[in-house]
């Protein structure tokens, strides 16, 4: 079967403590239950979730939907995005099936980034990982004002900023990020191919604001 | 009542007198004002070291209760659950839970063995909580009754999400959302071909992108085209038919007198050896079959222009067969590009002869099409797509689009491995008896297209001449 991963990655450093943290779990857990109802991608996506804090770890490796258990998800240390991206590198070598003659392959991964700050190491070492392999769409999303834009535009194309990170914003983010995935497990299996552009995805809502 | 507070009075009136007298053997006379807050105070005292004493003792079972180690795996509407745990620790009494009535999940519990288990059949999909309560050894009423929290989620059923909407027949190149159509020929082979539309196509009420498209011609050669329109073309489903009407009239047309042709076909089975016998059947394959293809592409061209559409709005993948029985055997000859599998099968010599390769890329989904144009401008990869074999007989000749093989053989190595034919086959007579002559035949191949396969919601198309 051919799979479409879908990797998360959450900033858990100190500054999400509180507020926002609360809202990333709840966002994670309104993503998976709005997903399973969707024939689309009970059948097609896979979910991971890679937390970096101090560290980056993957809490929940790539798991079907219909298996997926809400992790526990807490706030504090630093921003390690670079190592991140280099554990999500390492993982997808990993976990996602290329096509061979004895394999038919997964579509490529989906990737959605979330951050509120500025990576506090080295960003490029893991951006070099991540830029050596294959994504589908990966979108990056600088929640509040503390995060760098241009910093996220290293990585993707596809940057959103929310305005504040409270539990409203960093909610609609996340049914954002369902809807993607609707989307492009739609796409994937109704039409054979794999989104490859921003206007692909759906509008976002007002709260999300798109950095050109 | 009245009767047992007035006897507890009496007690409290004896209690009291006891502690007096004990007090007074102290030698100490104690006013009663005293003795008062003298009682007061002890009871305080002693009520504070009390609650205490027991709410030390709940913590620590509650800590010892949020470390069970006791999870519930995700359910699915319809399907049995069950998940079981041991308590082993005497201190957890009695266990209840609550709220399992809500996901249709009942509590059986072996107190002997500590063993706990939760099942039934959850009706209803979503996300529920249910709450695991304790009574702990020494409880009485009034001290708290533990508890923890757990989340069971439970999916739907896949197949309740699918719907089934019609297309409608005001679409541009309507066609219809399934066909299916038995050629039979007297005394020999027949042919019967079926055609699907996918469940994500139903689910949206979008139209049939496999087309298909047989003939037996009057020179005796069974003609037999299926072409899968890709899903991201918005008029792939006018390309597939394009591509079947045009190579199959291309070659009814082409072997309308094939006497030549089949004098090399009989030459080359004399002497498959002799490099000049096999060029001649080559090269008149290649104005026959190479042609049809070609021809079938430009036909596509002239239409999206007609239409002001690009081409690869028009993408399709094309198999194609030609097919003769000669007193030495069958003359079979394939074009393929695109993804799905041709395949002469053997079921008594157990063996089969893929007709080619299907075109993937590294990552899934990556296929050729009919409408590529560098399919024609490389003259020996367009070479390697004709193909053909002389065989003594066969079961079946397959020609199936990747609606069907994906789910059936899943990856492009197990098509070339002659055990997964046999199980196709199997799983096809189980349904569909070909030994009968039977007109309803192509019904059935089309009813067996329906197979549930996870993920797999192409539109599926399966000719076979058996």
């Amino acid at each position: 079967m051919r799979r479409l991963p879908v990797y998360i990655l959450l900033d858990t450093s100190g500054s999400m403590y509180g507020e926002p943290i609360e809202a990333v779990k709840n966002g994670v857990q309104v993503l998976v239950s709005t997903l399973r109802t969707d024939p689309y991608a009970l059948e097609t996506a896979f979910l991971s979730i890679i937390t970096f804090d101090s560290s980056a770890k993957q809490i929940t490796p790539l798991t079907e939907l219909s298996s997926f258990q809400q992790p526990n998800i807490t706030a504090n240390g630093c921003t390690a995005l670079g190592e991140a991206l280099a554990l999500l590198a390492n993982r997808v070598d990993a976990e996602v099936t290329k096509s061979t003659m004895e394999k038919k392959g997964d579509w490529k991964p989906l990737v959605f980034i979330m951050t509120d700050g500025e990576p506090t190491d080295d960003l490029n070492a893991g951006l070099a990982e991540f830029k050596k392999r294959k994504f589908g769409m990966v979108v990056a999303c600088a929640a509040g004002q503390g995060a760098n834009t241009e910093t996220l535009k290293k990585i993707t194309e596809c940057v959103v900023q929310l305005d504040t990170a409270d539990s409203a914003t960093i909610k609609s983010f996340f049914k954002w990020v369902s809807a993607s995935v609707s989307a492009g497990s739609m796409k994937v299996e109704d039409a054979g191919t794999e989104m490859t552009s921003m206007s692909e995805l759906p509008p976002p809502p007002p709260e999300v604001n798109i950095v050109v | 009542m009245d009767e047992n507070n007035s006897e507890k009075e009496i007690q409290n009136r004896e209690m009291s007198c006891l502690i007096k007298e004990k007090l007074n053997s102290f030698g100490t006379s104690i006013s009663p004002e005293m003795f008062e807050e003298f009682i007061n105070f002890s009871v305080e005292k002693l009520w504070v070291s009390y609650t205490q004493n027991w709410q030390e003792k709940e913590s620590s079972i509650q800590d010892k209760m949020n470390a069970l180690d006791i999870s519930f795996p995700n359910g699915t509407t319809n399907k049995e659950y069950a998940q079981s745990f041991i308590i082993d620790d005497d201190e957890f009494e009695r266990i209840e839970f609550e709220g399992l009535e809500n996901v249709g999940l009942q509590f059986l519990k072996d107190e002997a063995a500590n063993a706990f288990t939760i099942k039934g059949t959850p009706t209803i999909a979503g996300d529920f909580d249910i709450k695991m309560k304790c009574y702990y050894r020494g409880w009485i009423p009034g001290k708290n009754i533990l508890e923890r929290v757990f989340h069971i989620a439970v999916n739907p059923d896949p197949r309740s999400l699918w719907k089934n909407i019609p297309t409608s027949s005001e679409i541009e190149y309507y066609k219809p959302d399934s066909e299916s159509f038995l050629l039979s020929v007297e005394n020999e082979k027949n042919v019967v071909v079926a055609s699907q539309r996918g469940r994500s196509h139903a689910h949206e009420g979008k139209a049939r992108d496999d087309d298909f498209k047989i003939e037996y011609t009057d020179s005796k050669w069974y003609l037999t085209a299926v072409a899968d329109g890709a899903g991201s073309a918005k008029y792939s489903r006018k390309g597939s038919q394009i591509a079947c009407e045009t190579v199959i009239n291309h070659c009814k047309e082409a072997l309308k007198d094939s006497t030549m042709f089949e004098e090399f076909i009989k030459f080359y089975n004399d002497d498959a050896e002799n490099p000049t016998n096999r060029k001649y059947v080559g090269d008149n394959l290649w104005n026959i079959v190479g042609n049809a293809a070609f021809k079938a592409h430009r036909a596509i061209k002239d239409e999206a222009t007609l239409k002001g559409a690009q081409l690869k709005d028009y993408a399709t993948t094309l198999l194609l067969t030609i097919c003769k029985k000669f007193e030495f055997g069958w003359f079979i000859a394939s074009f393929w590009v695109g993804d799905g599998a041709i395949c002469i099968y053997d079921k008594s010599s157990h063996r089969i002869n893929l007709m080619g390769t299907p075109d993937g890329g590294e990552y899934a989904g990556q296929t050729r099409f009919l409408t590529m144009p560098e399919i024609f401008s490389d003259t020996a990869s367009l070479y390697g797509r004709l193909k053909f074999a002389i065989v003594e007989d066969f079961t079946s000749l397959f020609l199936m689009s990747d609606g069907v093989s994906d789910p059936m053989f899943e990856t492009d190595a197990n098509l070339n491995k002659v055990e997964m034919w046999d199980k196709l086959w199997e799983n096809l007579n189980h349904e569909i008896d070909f030994s009968n002559n039977n007109e309803q035949i192509n019904e059935k191949l089309l009813s067996w297209l329906d197979f549930w396969s996870s993920g797999n919601h192409d539109d599926r198309t399966i000719a076979i001449l058996y």
